[in-house]
């Protein structure tokens, strides 16, 4: 179940800003700017986003649900943050905003100080003029940013958490390939979901993976050959092999190189580099992934124990939001909810679970199922807003 | 068809009962229909097929069919009876009276008598059509292919390829049921469905280019198909081959099914959305300009700091006079087809669009987009290759009458 969602555009923006701290500081005083017209009561408020007049036009300002028309008047591309003033909690933004144009910004302003924060490519962001709204209208909601590096710590919690789930993984791939290696298919087929599980509860790091995680956990979609596609390797292989009456003599070279893609990653990982951006993005992708995949049936190749799947999942969902945690406790209220909807989804998947087995989601009585579906998919809703609140929008 | 011989002289008593009244109804229909907004539907019979350069319609059902004639003689009835149900259908007319001994000519969906000029028929062929059944192997034109499996693809073998594909365009869903039920009634025997999609578009929320499904305007840069000169450029088939140049003035249609994630996709932030496009969501305007139609200077930005290189829009069409010759005509539909296992709607894009060569064009385009980032809120699960015959040149001719020696 691959992730190709990019935590690694942020880095590249955010590595170019920040190679930028240290040189080119100073505001580039020539630069051409040409200030739009005056602002007249009728007309939408055009805010100047440029080094040299940085958030200059904010005329008439005032409360309540409003739309500033940000125009980039200086030679590079350049974010933009509407900030309060002081604390520098952000209202509003765009991303990539080009020299010339001109485009909406959308916020809701209660009474009290702001400014339009420039974030010029290869510069220091700049503050713009401070601005004082009075008058009664609701603001919207504000978060305090955070940056890059706050994420190294999770990121590396995060890391220490995947190194220990792939000596697990490793320690019981080798069980599978030896129950296979001796033409024992029934403890073949035992181990093979211990195996499985342990891959799958590693959640966030599968971006990480690289082309691994296709070898060792990819499905058949995609290849010519369907199942029978010699590039259809790995776990759920074996599971097809092993639920679809293969020989041990067949399935042989396809656990050998499970195990020796199983080994290479073990002993990769401590070089691979665990993206902090993308640890946000995962809070909710892990079960999204769990729901198009697992809860549909559609990664089962015949041990029908996709809900196992689900809870391993769950579990590295709920690793990932802990090492969040002391980011989220002070900027997400709903946190606490998430939290009560993960012990209810443990609580439906516990049920299903019968000794070594559990129910295939085609067996679930329809209410159950319909239970199960209506839990992640609500729990994707709440989990969805940390990859908002926790893109890094900060340098330093 | 074989061996039916009732439904092959129904055939014969339909037609005949409807060509009497073409020519003057469909000339009379169209100031009509100018009048009232939409663009008329073109006429049946010219060079080029109908529902390939017209503006789409507000619906439409694609279906792809396997032929099941009996040999060549079927399937040369085939495509005459298809020919005088398309032509009967998009023209109009009061069916024939076929009296006490037979069930009614008509289903009477579209009561006593068919409008006029509401509906485009579009029939293509696909590759497995030239195998060795009919003996077509030495017509089949060198471009004409199966869909390959492309990198991100989830494809399902219920919903690919065929024999033939019908493409029928309407702006009521009526419509289109009641010309599928009569072709399917007039060839049973001879074809059968293999797949079938139902599609809308969507009006202008508030003007431009339709927006998909995604909430983003699908569809904004495409060729001129009133500049003649670019459609023999990009759209026409043109083969000098003696054995394959009855394909000259057909085009070649890819028909993909893509499923769009839309819960997923609801839960992505707006900045991320459009980067992934390349275009805001609200006005549809490339991110460096202002509206819609401005053309994206990707020569300033050459690294994507404001439209990402990885972005759908740079992808597909890189603006370079290298990549000019790739461009295709698209021509795409939304579809709604209920809710899958976990109860997430089942809805997404029913992608067409034509071409001269599907290799230099579509298949350049697909590979570009090989991993954008779109990729992870979209499912391709079916679709596949035709070729829209040419169109039928005059009412003594019929589809395809060349291919067959």
């Amino acid at each position: 179940m691959e992730f190709r969602r990019p935590g690694t555009v942020i880095l590249a923006c955010l590595l170019l800003a920040t190679g930028c701290a240290t040189g080119c500081a100073t505001a580039g005083a020539g630069e051409r700017a040409s200030p739009p017209k005056p602002a007249t009561p009728a007309a939408p408020v055009v805010v100047q986003v440029s080094a040299s007049h940085c958030g200059e036009g904010w005329t008439n300002p005032h409360a309540g649900q409003q739309t500033l028309m940000l125009t980039n008047t200086g030679d590079a591309p350049s974010g933009a943050d509407l900030i309060g003033v002081p604390g520098g909690a952000v209202h509003a933004e765009l991303e990539g905003l080009g020299p010339g144009v001109t485009r909406p910004m959308r916020v809701s302003l209660a009474q009290g100080t702001y400014a339009i924060r420039c974030e010029i490519d290869e510069r220091d962001p700049i503050t713009g003029p401070s601005v004082t709204i009075t008058g009664a209208g609701a603001g919207g909601p504000a978060t305090t940013p955070i940056t890059y590096a706050d994420l190294f710590a999770p990121a590396k919690h995060y890391g220490e958490y995947v190194a220990g789930g792939l000596d697990t993984l490793l320690a019981r791939t080798k069980t599978l390939a030896r129950a296979v290696d001796r033409g024992d298919l029934a403890a073949a087929r035992k181990a093979w979901l211990p195996a499985h599980l342990a891959y799958e509860s590693l959640g966030s790091a599968y971006g990480t993976f690289g082309d691994f995680d296709g070898s060792i956990n990819g499905g058949p979609a995609g290849l010519p050959g369907g199942v029978h596609d010699k590039d259809f390797t790995g776990l759920h292989r074996v599971e097809y092999g092993l639920w679809h009456d293969e020989s041990a003599k067949k399935l042989r070279p396809i656990t050998d190189r499970l195990l020796k893609d199983v080994k290479s990653l073990h002993d990769d990982f401590p070089d691979e580099r665990l993206d902090p951006g993308d640890l946000p993005l995962r809070a909710h992708e892990i079960l999204e992934n769990t729901l198009r995949f697992e809860l549909t049936g559609r990664s089962d190749e015949g041990s029908g124990t996709t809900l196992a799947t689900t809870a391993a999942n769950v579990k590295g969902t709920r690793v990932t939001i802990g090492v969040l945690r002391p980011l989220l406790d002070d900027r997400y209220p709903g946190l606490k909810q998430v939290d009560e909807h993960l012990d209810r989804l443990d609580g439906l998947l516990a049920a299903q679970h019968h000794g070594g087995t559990w129910t295939p989601v085609d067996r679930l009585d329809p209410r159950v199922r319909e239970s199960i579906n209506g839990a992640v998919s609500g729990l994707l809703e709440e989990l969805a807003p940390i990859a908002e609140i926790l893109f890094p929008r900060r340098t330093k | 068809m074989s061996g039916h011989n009732r439904r092959t002289f129904l055939t014969g008593a339909l037609a005949t009962g409807i060509a009497g009244a073409a020519g003057t109804r469909a000339r009379a229909a169209r100031p009509a229909a100018a009048e009232a907004g939409p663009p008329p539907v073109p006429g049946f019979h010219g060079p080029h097929q109908a529902g390939i350069l017209n503006a789409p319609r507000r619906r439409t059902i694609v279906t792809a069919f396997d032929v099941i004639a009996g040999g060549k003689d079927e399937l040369r009835e085939l495509f005459r009876t298809l020919t005088d149900r398309a032509r009967a259908l998009t023209t109009g007319g009061v069916p024939p009276e076929l009296g006490i001994t037979a069930p009614p000519a008509d289903s009477g969906v579209l009561g006593p008598s068919l409008p006029a000029g509401a509906l485009t028929v579009t029939l293509g062929l696909g590759a497995s059509l030239f195998d060795d059944r009919y003996g077509l192997a030495s017509r089949k034109p060198a471009g004409l292919a199966e869909m390959p499996v492309f990198p991100n693809d989830d494809l399902d073998p219920a919903w690919c390829h065929g024999d033939l594909s019908l493409q029928l365009e309407a702006d009521d869903d009526d419509t289109l049921l009641h010309a599928l039920r009569d072709i399917a009634r007039h060839t049973r025997g001879a074809m059968q469905v293999r797949w079938r999609m139902n599609g809308f578009t969507s009006p202008p929320r508030p003007s431009g280019t339709q927006r998909n499904l995604m909430g983003f305007k699908d569809g904004i840069a495409n060729p001129e198909t009133k500049n003649a000169a670019e459609m023999d450029r990009l759209v026409w088939i043109r083969d000098d081959k003696p054995d394959t140049s009855w394909a000259t003035g057909g085009t070649y249609v890819v028909y993909r099914l893509i499923r769009m994630l839309v819960e997923f996709w609801d839960r992505v932030g707006l900045s991320e959305q459009e980067q992934m496009f390349g275009r805001t969501k609200d006005g549809g305007a490339p991110l460096d300009g202002v509206h819609e139609q401005d053309v994206p200077r990707y020569e300033r930005d050459p690294v994507g700091k404001v439209i990402p290189v990885t972005s759908h829009i740079r992808l597909a069409n890189p603006r370079k006079p290298e990549t000019d010759d790739s461009r295709i005509l698209r021509r795409s539909f939304n579809y709604d087809k209920g809710v899958d296992e976990v109860g997430n709607l089942d809805v997404g894009l029913l992608f067409s669009c034509f071409q001269q060569d599907l290799h230099r064009q579509f298949e350049a385009v697909q590979m570009r987009l090989v991993n954008e980032p779109l990729v992870d809120y979209i499912t391709p699960f079916g679709g596949g290759y035709f070729l829209a015959v040419p169109g039928v040149r005059d009412a003594t001719s019929s589809y395809a009458q060349n291919i067959l020696l």
